[in-house]
């Protein structure tokens, strides 16, 4: 076992398999740059170049550039407020709003960081999991995803706003992101919903257009009435060099929040079906919940750094983890991951329990691809990460058609279709009556995402088991833990009240 | 003043050697006339599904060779338009796309149905596409875990508690085919909805459900690894299902049959290729002779078979016959029909 682990970092630092990999993470560093363009499509299209690699080579190239495109798209979601990937939407929340203040680079450098140390975690997790992986991913059944999906949901409680208005305010926009997750054909029963007659609502809103209306739109219709640039009222001659160096401290300052939230990722990434949407959520969830007092607690989403470090860190943590159920059971955990397993085939590898045994030393250089890969582009984004953050000095009236025309172009990316532009458009008006008015977005993004998962979970174990799903001993525990984890807001900031009254 | 009309001279010159470049331009531009149709052009191929299907999978074979094998080597490229199990597709390429040979779609084989059934949204006639042909044969066949103690068709029929069924949708053939087998051969089953085939395998390994049916081709991964076996198939026979019982010769009723077999005019549709209605002859000649060059090119099917896939050249007018026979039904079994397949 450990000697498969060596032999498959050595296989990588051969000549050609190297040079692959570089070229590689030079395609996934812009496509994780530009917005919506997503990992999965570019797979596609690098598939043609692989029919004459050797799986030595081929899987380097291939995994290069699908791993560093979650590092360089928090660097979108942080520079223009507009998620690069749509994965990389929670990076957002304190990240742009550190922008504004003036702190990209800091902002950069936490998120970069974090991605690094998540990348890390994530491929460790991988290679100590391997002799229990199959066990472990089967030990998950429909009744205990769909108790995971609720655990996932009661971080609305935690991403809502303080006070009861402020979860009522949560509930309810989680609701309404609920409902539009349900937009659709229904698949139990091939029901239209919701869909007026457009063939384009059949498979959904989809969910790129959604949180890049959501987000970025509001934010440049705030930049265009005010006339500044992103950074507002900052001083261009501040040394944002600092700026980064800081980042890249906080994440060690916060070095454990960092850790859990990349094991949180990276546990997500494992389980097929969940998707990076959720961990991140999670994970910033996770995050607010470190803030020792009300004070911190209110900073969240106003630009507090651990906001930025626990979805980036589990951002890239759940990428090495995604990869076990493609490679071990032969099952992609997505349409990325399909198109990597026609790359197995087509390089005349089987995946399936094999992978785990008799191309083990082949498996670790995939693991060994993600680290190192992120490693490299980390250390290349820090090089040039202070002329981006300049960026955000730029005028606004400059930067604005530019940033217009990412943020439509990514929409459009999603079905090449007038009608993403559509839902980007309105997405943004909703956007930007919930800033507006004080509504919060992360619990819409948040239902909007599970909606969908819940109900399909919710059917299959009630089809498949009946009632006695409920009484599985795994579903039991997982509820209980669920119950903790949506008191556990409350019974915080009653432990904060008490400290007050104390102080 | 002389400088000057020297200078003038030299302009005089400079128009003189354009006037000649334009007129051998022009000159070159219609011996280009007599150039390939397909020169320096780009043929775009859309596809009604996501990367990484079994469609996108075939599309991108069919890109990388069909350049080869057209006059004036076009460049090909793919765009995926998913959505509605690519109806939205089907449309563009009949309302849309422009009939000059340089759109090229291919969508769902049982999109003849989704027009035979009236669904809302279809906007096409099946039968006016100018059809290339298909690239491949799909096979249906139902899978039931290797562990299950049944080995015959009649094994599985005479079982009392319910087997398990995966599918994507209860109108996708992975629902339809078990769905029949329920209506006419009387099979004990219950049918459960997944998101993907791949949640459905990942089901099959923890053994939350029993079987699943789809094209032989995207199961022979999991019938090779000894996790299901093939147990019941459609009409249409792949290498290597040959000998599996067929389900219409299982029943006796004759309305079971009809229907049977009408589902198997997919089976044969298998990877479609189309061209937009009123594409000139010239150009569809020319893609239909190339796609018969692509089939037959050793390369594609050793890329094929890596990939887990067969290629399999049909022809356009066989292709119109399966599916006018389809269309041709009486009116009661298309009803039947109908109500079993909602598409």
């Amino acid at each position: 076992m450990f000697d498969a682990f060596l032999q498959g970092l050595l296989m990588l630092f051969h000549v050609k398999p190297f040079m692959y990999m570089l070229i590689g993470m030079t395609i996934g560093f812009w496509v994780g740059i530009l917005p919506g363009l997503g990992g999965g499509a570019t797979l596609a299209l690098m598939m043609p170049f692989i029919y004459k690699m050797t799986p030595e080579e081929a899987f380097p190239f291939l995994l290069g550039m699908h791993s560093v495109v979650q590092t360089t798209g928090d660097i979108t979601s942080v520079l223009f407020g507009i998620p690069g990937e749509a994965t990389t939407v929670a990076t957002i929340i304190d990240g742009y709003q550190m922008t504004k203040k003036g702190e990209a680079g800091r902002a950069l450098g936490a998120a970069l960081m974090s991605s690094l140390v998540g990348a890390i975690i994530g491929a460790f997790f991988l290679a100590l999991a391997i002799p229990i992986v199959r066990p472990l991913v089967l030990a998950f059944g429909s009744p205990e995803m769909l108790m995971i999906t609720l655990l996932g949901l009661t971080c609305i409680a935690t991403l809502s706003g303080r006070g009861k208005r402020g979860l009522l305010l949560g509930l309810m926009t989680g609701g309404v992101g609920f409902l539009l997750g349900l937009v659709g054909q229904d698949r139990q029963a091939g029901i239209l919903r919701f869909t007026f007659g457009q063939l384009y609502l059949w498979n959904g809103l989809p969910i790129v257009p959604v949180v890049v209306g959501l987000f970025a739109l509001p934010e440049i219709v705030d930049m265009a009435v005010e006339g500044t640039s992103i950074s507002r009222n900052v001083d261009p001659n501040m040394k944002l060099g600092k700026g980064v160096w800081q980042g890249i401290k906080d994440t060690f300052i916060h070095f454990w929040l960092t850790v859990r939230c990349s094991l949180v990722g990276a546990f997500i990434g494992l389980m097929p079906g969940l998707g990076g949407g959720v961990a991140q959520w999670v994970s910033y969830a996770h995050a607010t919940q470190s803030a020792k007092t009300a004070e911190e607690r209110e900073g969240f989403g106003k630009g507090d750094v651990r906001g930025v470090l626990g979805p980036g860190a589990a951002n890239n943590s759940k990428e090495g983890a995604g990869l076990i159920p493609t490679v071990a059971f032969g099952i992609p955990a997505g349409s990325g991951m399909a198109i990597l397993m026609g790359a197995f085939f087509l390089l005349g590898i089987v995946p399936g329990p094999d992978m785990l045994t008799k191309h083990l030393a082949l498996t670790f250089s995939m693991v060994w691809t993600i680290c190192i890969s992120n490693i490299i582009v980390v250390a290349v984004s820090l090089l040039f990460i202070n002329q981006l953050a300049k960026l955000t000095f730029i005028r606004g009236s400059l930067l604005i058609p530019f940033i217009l025309l990412l943020v439509f172009i990514g929409g459009y990316t999603a079905n090449n279709s007038v009608g993403d532009l559509i839902v980007v458009l309105f997405a943004g008006a909703l956007g930007y009556l919930m800033v507006r008015f004080g509504w919060p977005r992360p619990p819409f993004v948040l239902g909007f995402i599970l909606g969908d998962l819940v109900e399909t979970y919710l059917y299959i174990s009630v089809t498949r088991y009946g009632f006695d799903w409920l009484y599985r001993p795994k579903v039991i525990i997982i509820f209980i833990i669920a119950v903790c984890v949506a008191l556990y807001p409350f019974l915080q900031k009653k432990n904060l009240l008490n400290q007050e009254v104390q102080i | 003043m002389r400088r000057m009309s020297v200078k003038g001279v030299e302009h005089c010159r400079w128009q003189a050697l354009i006037v000649c470049l334009v007129f051998l331009v022009i000159s070159q531009a219609q011996l280009g006339m007599a150039a390939p149709y397909y020169q320096g052009k780009t043929i775009k191929l859309i596809v009604g599904y996501k990367p990484g299907g079994g469609y996108d999978r075939m599309a991108r074979l069919v890109a990388k060779y069909l350049p080869n094998y057209l006059p004036g080597k076009p460049a090909v490229i793919i765009e995926n338009m998913e959505g509605a199990a690519s109806v939205i597709a089907a449309n563009y390429i009949y309302n849309i796309a422009k009939p000059d040979g340089l759109t090229i779609g291919t969508f769902n084989r049982a999109i003849p149905f989704a027009q035979l059934t009236k669904l809302d949204g279809v906007k096409f006639d099946v039968l006016k596409y100018a059809w290339i042909g298909s690239m491949a044969v799909e096979g249906t066949v139902f899978t039931i875990r290797n562990d299950l103690p049944f080995k015959t068709a009649e094994d599985l029929l005479k079982t009392k508690s319910p087997i398990m069924v995966g599918a994507t949708g209860p109108t996708d053939t992975s629902g339809q085919f078990p769905t029949l087998l329920r209506e006419y051969l009387g099979l004990n089953m219950k049918l459960i909805i997944y998101p993907s085939s791949s949640d459905i395998m990942l089901a099959v390994e923890r053994k939350e459900v029993d079987g699943r049916s789809g094209a032989y081709s995207s199961l022979k991964p999991f019938i090779d690894r000894g996790l299901v076996r093939p147990i019941i198939r459609g009409r249409v026979a792949e290498k290597g299902t040959e000998n599996l019982p067929v389900n219409e010769d299982l029943t006796t009723n004759k309305k079971g049959k009809a229907i049977m077999n009408m589902f198997s005019a997919g089976d044969l549709i298998g990877r479609p290729f189309v061209c937009p209605p009123g594409t000139p002859a010239a150009q569809l000649n020319m893609l239909r002779e190339a796609f018969v060059k692509v089939a037959a090119d050793p390369a594609i099917r050793s890329d094929a078979q890596k990939a887990g896939m067969e290629v399999q050249f049909t022809s356009a007018q066989e292709i119109v016959k399966v599916i006018e026979s389809v269309f041709k039904q009486p009116p009661e079994i298309i009803a039947e029909f109908a109500r079993q397949a909602k598409f």
